[in-house]
Formats: C-alpha cells, structure tokens, sequence
C-alpha cells in the first residue's frame, strides 16, 4: 500500500469511528448528569460533577437487579437453544437429501417475512392459555430458533467437504456424533457469530417482555427503562444510565468473542 | 425502597435454565406442569401510569390489601405500551381489575363493551361518596356512554398560558388574554436569542386554540368533523403563522416527547408556551429561579381550553368487579385527592378539591383550578363514535403537523384529512 | 444380482438418512408450525373480520379496502424507498470499510470493533440518542455546530425520512461490514495472485476476481438487509412518532398504529399479510437474481 493510501486509509476510519463512537459518548456523559442537566434547555455535552449515584437510583427506585437476571436468564437461555438448533437444522438442510427438503426450506426461509408483533396476539393467547404469562418458559419459547441463524449455520456448514463426513460415517460414528464431533468443530467461528448476533437482539427485545411478564419484578432491563419516565416527559440521566448498563453485557460478549471472529474471517468464507 | 432477589426467584431462574436448554422441544408440548403465577393467588392487577406511582397511591393500596387480604399487582407503563399491553389481554380474555386510562379510552370501551358499566355501584355507592356531584360535570360525562357511567375520573387538569414573568415585566407586558395580544406580545419578545411562545409537537396541543375558536371534533348530529371549517382552518392557520410567518415561535418537531417547549421556558429561550400543570415541577426542578406567571383562559371567539388527565375503569371480564370497584372508591377520595395534590401537585376533579388549602394556597396550582370551569374534553363528541383512535391519534396528527410543521396550504392537507376521517367514520 | 444388492442396501442407506433428518428437523418442524404457522392462519382468519374485537366478518373486505387507501400506499411506497436505500447505503459501504480493514493495517481490530458498536445497541436507545442529538431546538448537534460557527441543522422537519434512514444506517453498517469482512477473507489469495500475473490492475481485480467471489455474502447481506428495512419499526416508533405529516409513515409502524391505536385488528392483519406476501417476492427476486450473478472458479 502506498504512504497516501495508508494515510486516507486511516482518516476514513477514524472518521467512521468516530461517527459511530461519539453519540454514544454523549449517552455515557447523559448518564452522569444530574437530572436538572439532563432536562435542561440547553444541552449539556460534559457534567459539572459526574454523578455516579445515578447508577444506584436505578436500583432504589425499580428492581433493577430483577431486570438484570431476567434479560440474563431469557437472553442465556435463547442464544443457547439457537446454539443448539440453528446449526442442527442448518447441518440438516445443507448435508442430507430427502424428500422436500427445498420445500422445508423455504418454509422455514418464509418465516423471517413476518414481523414479530404480527403474531404477538396470538402467542399472547397460546401462553395465557398455557398460564405461562409472566414465567420465563413463556419469555423463552417463543424464540428457541429462527430462520436466520438456520440460512447463516447453512451457509457455513456448505462448504464442508462432504467426504470428511463420509469418513466418519465409515468409522461408525453415530449421526448426532458426526454432527457433534466433525460438523460443529468446523464451523466454531460462525457459533460465535451466530451466538453474538442472538444474544444482542433478544437482549434489547422490547415487545414480547412487555406483553408477556405480569409483574414488575419479571420485566427485562429494556421494559424496566420505561418506569424512568413520567407521564409528559423522560428522565433522561436515569434512562442513559440504565441504556449504558444495557449496553455493557453486550459489549462484554462481543470483546469476549473476538477472537473467533478473528478466525471465523480467516478460517470460514461464506458460501 | 430497594429489591432484593429471593430464593424463590433464585429456583426458579435455576429450573427455566435447564428447561430451556435440555427440555425446550418437550416444553412447547406440555403445558400442564408450568406454574401459572398469571392466574393463580390472590393477585389483583392494576395497570397504571408511569408517571403517576404517587406515595398516596401506594397508601390506599396498602390499606387496600389489608382489609381484603389480597395482594396488589401494581402494573405501571407508559400509555402506548399500557394501550398494547390491554389490546392483547382483551384479545385473551384474561383482563387485569383495573386500568387507568387516557383520552377517550373509557368511550370507547365502554361502546365496544370491554368496559364494566358502573351504573349500579354508582346508584348504591354514589350519594355516600359524593358522587356526580361533587365530581365537574364534565368529568362524570366524559366518562359515561348512553347515560351509564364507565369510568371515574382520577385526574382533571387544563391547559393555560405560562409565562416567563421577568421577560414580561422587562418588556412592559401584560400576560396577554387574546389572540391578538398574544401575537403581539409573541413579536415583542422574540429577539435573537429567546422565541416569544414555543408550540409544541403533539397534536393535542393545538386543541385549546380550536376550541378557543369555537370548533368542534365531531358534531353527532350532521357528523361534520372539525367543525366549524372555516373557524378550525382559522386556528390552525395561526399556529402555523407563529411559526412560518411571524416566525415567533421554533418549528415544532415531531417525536413521542412533549417536553420541548417547556426546556425551552426553563433555559429562558422561550418566553410563553401552552401546557398544563405536568411541567410545573420539571420548571420548578431545572430553573428554580424562574419566575413564572401563568395567565388566565385565552378568549377568541370563546374563553375556553381544553382539559387532559386520567380516569379509571374496570374491564367487563374483571373477576372482581366488586373489589374493582372499592379500589376506585378508595382511591378517589378527598384525603386521597389533597395528598396526591400536596405530592406532586396534580390537579383532581372534585369540586371540594378546590376550595381545599392545598389548591387555595398554592398560587399555581390555584390558577389551574381557576381554568378548569373553563376546560372542555375536545373528544367527548368523538369518542362515542369508536373511531377516536384513528381519527384523533393518527389523522389529525398528520393534519397539524401538515399545517403547523411542514406549513402545507390549509386547503390541501384538508383535503387529505377529510378523505380519511370519511373512510374511517363510514368503516 | 451384486447389484441389484448394492442398489437396495443403497436405497434403504437412504431412506435411512431421510429418517434421520426428519428426526433431527422434527424440533424445528414443531416449532415452526407452533409459533409461526399457527399465528399466520390466525392472522388470515382475522384479516377476514372487522370491528375492535374483530368478530365481523367481511370477506375479503379488508383486502379491497388496503388497495383503495392512500395512507396505507403513502406508506408502503415511503419503505421501499427506506428499504432500498438502507441497503444500497450498507451494501456500499459496507464493503467500503471491509476492503480497507482488510488490508494490513495496524489497529484494525480495534477498528473493527468501534466500527461494530452501534449494532450492539438496542433500536429504542438508539432512536432516544438521535432524537436527543438532532433536536434542532435543543440537541447537542447544533448547539455543537453553533460554537464552531457552522450552519445548523433542521434534518428531522427539512429531510425527515434521510434521517431516519442515515440512523439506520450508522447502526447496521458495522454488522454489513462484519459479514463483508468474512467473505472477503475466504477468497483464497492465489486467485488474486493469479489475476496480478495476468497483468490485472486493482480496480479489474476488485471488478473481475473480489467482485464475483462475494457474490454469495453480498447476496445474504442484501436479503436480510431488504428484509430489516421493510419491517422497520422503531427508528419511526421512537424517533420521528411516523411525522412530519407522515413523512417517515413506515409499513410496519403504520399497522402497528392500525393494530394498537385504532384497535383495527382485522385490517391490521390483512396489511401484515401483503407485506409478507411482498416481503417473500422481493426475497425470491433477489435470490434468483442473486444466483445467476454468481460465479464458480
């Protein structure tokens, strides 16, 4: 690469990163400001005194905890069970021949046509007929998997050459088996995407944690944010504070998994 | 008050974990074993506002769960998520016991018959607690549908003029008390820095200027909307002349937040703005040094404003009705209405609320009470129609903000208006 | 007779394995047909009604009815523009950022990661952070460009569905990128090897060797991302509330309003069904379109 090129290689990035860091910053500065800075006519970019003590209100003034394991518990209990099927069915859909595959296919692709609140009021009605209202079942099910992890593990799982699974089938390896031990160790990297991108958009799932809990002490960190505000207006510090203890665990799992993403790039293309 | 997680949540976190890891295929297929903590107990659920979780509330509820030995289930959610969180409960059938409800949310319940009618509560109960008369007549009407009461009022607030008084009395003006003196005084304090008035962004807002004006939503008996035309274009109009023409005011943006012009008042960058007694505290909170003045009911062709605030109702499919119904008892009484006045200054619709010491002496909240004679419910007519959601919430936004934000000729964005507003009233 | 033999003890290995993989689907299948189909013939039953508990039936009344109505084609026609341009913008830039993180840059990990952050971030605090930035009145932007003497901004009244559409844009570029970055780094270096000793500049080699090699990312990254833009909800939820004047009206958010606030349940579902309806042909069209511009080396 040129000297010039590097340079405007790294003006360009700079520049996005900071278009993408900075109005996140400002919600971190948000949430250290005392109320009257925060609803004030003028906007205030930096707090006279950070006050930390924001992070506390959360929990003195709603059972934040309680929001906090909930959206763990849920988020953890989704993103396993789409570990779990996604590649299953992927492996299923990529690997075996049988009848109306391409037609299970692309009934499955078709699911991702419906947005999610279209079938809100009927598997409201399903849970409150199964009483699982307000339970983590009822927060969990309606989520185990979904058609866009099962096309991604799919499109991974592809490129697999079909004789190192042939292979195995000859030593006798059991079909879970071959799937266990060939299949998955290959694709380890698109886990991680996948379990990332899982965790990520049912962590900040708004609509099913709001219809579907009964009682405040069941609500998830996204649906719990909506008591810092009053009838007219938003308590902005309080709500940047919670966004920020929103944000954390996401960020957290991302840096976490990093380095698969490394080698998912070096290791797997997409097919 | 702080919150603790206990064993029992502990257990249960433990158990969904192995069941949505492990049995997840077999759970969707059983549902027999599930606990079914919505339905079981003695849970009685309330579904409230957000912003109104008063410490006076929290008494009665208090009171409430000793003298019936049940437990309260205090719900609270902004509107639009408590409007969802209903919908799918009605859809269900499983319903909470009471709900608080804005705008014309009781009407229309009460005509799709998903509210309880009151009506023979208020015939035993009604004399002993005062009620119609005590309540503002327009408080028990707004909340009845063909003669039955479905709703009792909660809160009862006005929309008025508040006025930045160092401003004012630096310019030698008076609270202005017309259109005209309005205008004039919005030109005479605008300067580069400050805007004389600040219109705010929700739809709602342009109703005190409507009815100011003499207009109507809906007339039932020639089921004309926004009528008078000319007197409804009129006003509109001048909205969006404070804005474009005079230039007086900022453009309103539209968002879900109702917040701006009051911010504006605070920072001293907007010398009046229309809004009711929820931002007395955020001003008092963020400028405390303000001075603020809050001028009687405008006139124009009418001295008029409209009223805001909250009722309550009890769903027809309620298992309680009768414990539905103390609750509401409980909570609209006199002690109760003065605490939540003294706490957070909220206006109630009692007429003996306001020759209370908590009202009298509080020169703010005294000029709210003044209005209130003077507030009329700009939906009470469309609300008996059905239609007031689409009409109110989504067709006459467009229509303000066509006019007040985007300054479309009044002709064309009517136009487009009355085509919509046809199709929903004939659907 | 040995091979009539080997052809059955194949033909049951077959059927074997056509056994096996409809166990392994079965979960899938029960899933599927619980939490979606089942909703859907809900929804098609519902769309056959009127009234707010939808208990009128009116054929296919709804149907006629979303045809003929102005807003409802305002706000289908105002999201295939949203649509469209999101996912040119992430196509586009996306790839942008992907070839320069793909050179060997120092820090590009960190890049990476700074790049990906607002996808990390949920669409209601996202919505809350830009309205609290453009506000034109009261925003840290123009008070911002204020001080450095700049012009200010009005984008949420003068160019209100932009706006919303660079929003979407600054939260899932980042994730077009990460996927862009994993295609790019599957293509195998010797073609690009190949393609210099042919005496291909950067700009064929871009065209004519990276280009084609993508084709299978930029086909899945344009897929979801049409599908993202066309169920779009919560910048216009939260954002704009659909105004000025129903300027930023998105599908979705429109039905949604349908649905909760004019409490229309049967309309509201047969809307939802068109738009799955145009969602799966636009899928379709872009698949087979998709595919024939792929190429095999």
């Amino acid at each position: 690469m040129t000297r010039i090129g590097r340079v405007l290689a790294y003006v360009t990035l700079l520049a996005a990163s900071a278009v993408t860091v900075l109005p996140l910053l400002y919600m971190v500065s948000l949430s250290l400001q005392t109320e009257a800075e925060s609803l004030a006519g003028e906007p205030v970019l930096v707090p006279e005194t950070p006050m930390w003590g924001n992070f506390v209100e959360l929990f003195e003034r709603a059972p934040f905890a309680n929001f906090i394991v909930n959206s763990l518990v849920v988020t953890c209990g989704i993103t396993l069970s789409h570990l779990l099927f996604d590649p299953l069915v992927g492996y299923v859909f990529a690997k075996f021949r049988f009848p109306f595959r391409d037609t299970l296919f692309v009934a499955v692709i078709a699911t991702m046509a419906i947005p999610f609140f279209v079938k809100m009021i009927p598997l409201y009605v399903m849970m409150s007929n199964l009483g699982w209202l307000d339970t983590y079942q009822g927060l969990i099910t309606p989520f185990l998997m979904d058609a866009f992890g099962i096309f991604l593990m799919r499109q991974f799982i592809q490129p697999i050459p079909d004789e190192l699974i042939d292979a195995a089938r000859v030593d006798g390896c059991s079909e879970l088996g071959i799937y266990w031990r060939v299949v998955l160790p290959q694709v380890k990297p698109a886990l991680a995407v996948l379990g990332v991108f899982t965790f990520v958009f049912q962590w900040n799932e708004f609509l099913w944690p709001l219809v579907a809990t009964s009682t405040e002490g069941m609500r998830t960190i996204p649906v719990g944010l909506t008591l810092f505000s009053q009838e007219y207006f938003t308590i902005w510090n309080l709500t940047a504070a919670g966004a920020v203890l929103l944000f954390l665990p996401t960020a957290l799992i991302f840096l976490a998994s990093q380095r698969f993403f490394v080698r998912g790039i070096t290791l797997t293309g997409m097919k | 008050m702080a919150y603790h997680l206990t064993r029992r949540d502990l257990l249960r976190i433990a158990g969904t974990a192995t069941l949505a890891t492990a049995a997840a295929p077999l759970a969707t297929a059983c549902g027999s074993g599930a606990p079914k903590s919505d339905t079981d107990g003695d849970a009685f659920t309330v579904y409230w506002n957000a912003g109104h979780g008063y410490q006076a509330y929290e008494k009665v509820i208090d009171e409430f769960e000793r003298e019936h030995g049940v437990t309260v289930n205090f719900q609270k959610y902004q509107w639009p998520d408590l409007r969802t969180r209903l919908l799918a409960d009605l859809a269900s059938g499983t319903v909470p016991d009471v709900v608080e409800t804005q705008g014309a949310w009781v009407q229309e319940f009460a005509v799709s018959g998903d509210a309880l009618s009151l009506a023979k509560y208020v015939a035993a109960d009604g004399a002993e607690m005062g009620f119609p008369d005590d309540w503002l007549p327009a408080t028990v009407s707004r909340n009845s549908h063909e003669g039955e009461v479905y709703g009792l009022q909660l809160h009862y607030t006005c929309s008025l003029l508040l006025y930045n008084r160092t401003m004012l009395d630096a310019a030698g003006i008076s609270p202005p008390s017309t259109w005209d003196d309005l205008l004039a005084a919005a030109k005479e304090l605008t300067t580069g820095e400050v805007y004389g008035i600040a219109l705010n962004q929700d739809s709602s807002y342009a109703w005190p200027w409507l009815v100011q004006n003499g207009v109507r939503f809906y007339d039932p008996d020639t089921r004309a909307v926004l009528a008078p035309r000319e007197a409804a274009e009129e006003a509109l109009r001048f909205q969006a002349d404070l804005a474009h023409r005079h230039r007086v005011s900022p453009v309103p943006v539209p968002s879900t937040d109702y917040a701006g012009p009051q911010k504006l008042l605070s920072a001293g960058r907007a010398a009046m703005i229309i809004t009711g007694p929820w931002d007395l505290k955020p001003i008092a909170d963020t400028s405390p040094d303000l001075e603020l003045g809050i001028a009687p009911v405008l006139r124009q062709k009418e001295q008029a404003t409209i009223s805001a605030g909250a009722s309550m109702m009890v769903p027809a499919k309620a298992s309680r009705p009768d414990l539905s119904w103390d609750f509401l008892r409980r909570i609209t009484t006199l002690d109760v209405e003065r605490a939540a006045t003294r706490e957070a200054g909220m206006l109630m619709p009692r007429k003996s609320w306001a020759e209370q010491p908590e009202v009298q002496d509080d020169e703010h909240i005294r000029a709210f009470a003044d209005g209130l004679p003077h507030a009329r419910d700009f939906l009470e007519e469309i609300g008996p129609t059905g239609r007031s959601g689409e009409i109110a919430d989504n067709l006459f936004k467009t229509l303000y903000q066509s006019i007040v934000v985007a300054n479309t000729p009044v002709s064309e964005a009517f136009a487009v208006f009355d085509e919509a507003a046809g199709r929903a009233l004939a659907g | 007779m040995g091979r009539t033999r080997r052809r059955s003890r194949r033909r049951t290995l077959d059927a074997r394995r056509a056994r096996t993989a409809y166990l392994m689907l079965l979960p899938a299948i029960a899933f599927f047909v619980l939490f979606t189909y089942l909703p859907i013939g809900n929804l098609l039953t519902t769309s056959a009604h009127s009234g707010p508990r939808a208990d009128e039936f009116t054929g296919l009344g709804n149907y006629t009815r979303a045809f003929t109505d102005p807003a409802v084609r305002h706000a289908f026609g105002i999201t295939v523009l949203f649509a469209v341009a999101t996912t040119v913008g992430a196509l586009v830039l996306g790839l942008a950022l992907a070839l320069l993180l793909n050179r060997p840059l120092r820090g590009r990990v960190v890049f990476r990661a700074l790049l990906l952050v607002p996808y990390l971030t949920s669409v209601a605090i996202v919505g809350l952070l830009w309205r609290n930035i453009l506000d034109p009145e009261l925003g840290v932007l123009n008070r911002l460009l204020a001080a450095l003497d700049l012009p200010t901004q009005q984008w949420l009244i003068t160019h209100p569905l932009a706006t919303i559409i660079g929003v979407m844009l600054w939260q899932h570029t980042g994730y077009a990128m990460v996927l862009f970055l994993a295609g790019l780094q599957g293509i195998p270096e010797v073609y690009h090897e190949a393609a210099t000793v042919d005496g291909a500049g950067p700009a064929r080699r871009f065209r004519h060797v990276t280009l084609p090699l993508l084709a299978p990312t930029t086909l899945f990254v344009s897929i979801i991302s049409v599908i993202t833009g066309l169920q779009a909800f919560g910048q216009a939820y939260i954002i704009t509330d659909g105004g000025p004047a129903a300027a930023t009206d998105l599908y979705v958010f429109h039905v949604f309003n349908v649905a909760f606030e004019a409490r229309d349940f049967g309309y509201s579902s047969a809307l939802s069904f068109l738009l799955v309806v145009v969602i799966l042909a636009f899928t379709v069209v872009q698949l087979r379109y998709g595919r024939r511009g792929e190429v095999r080396y």
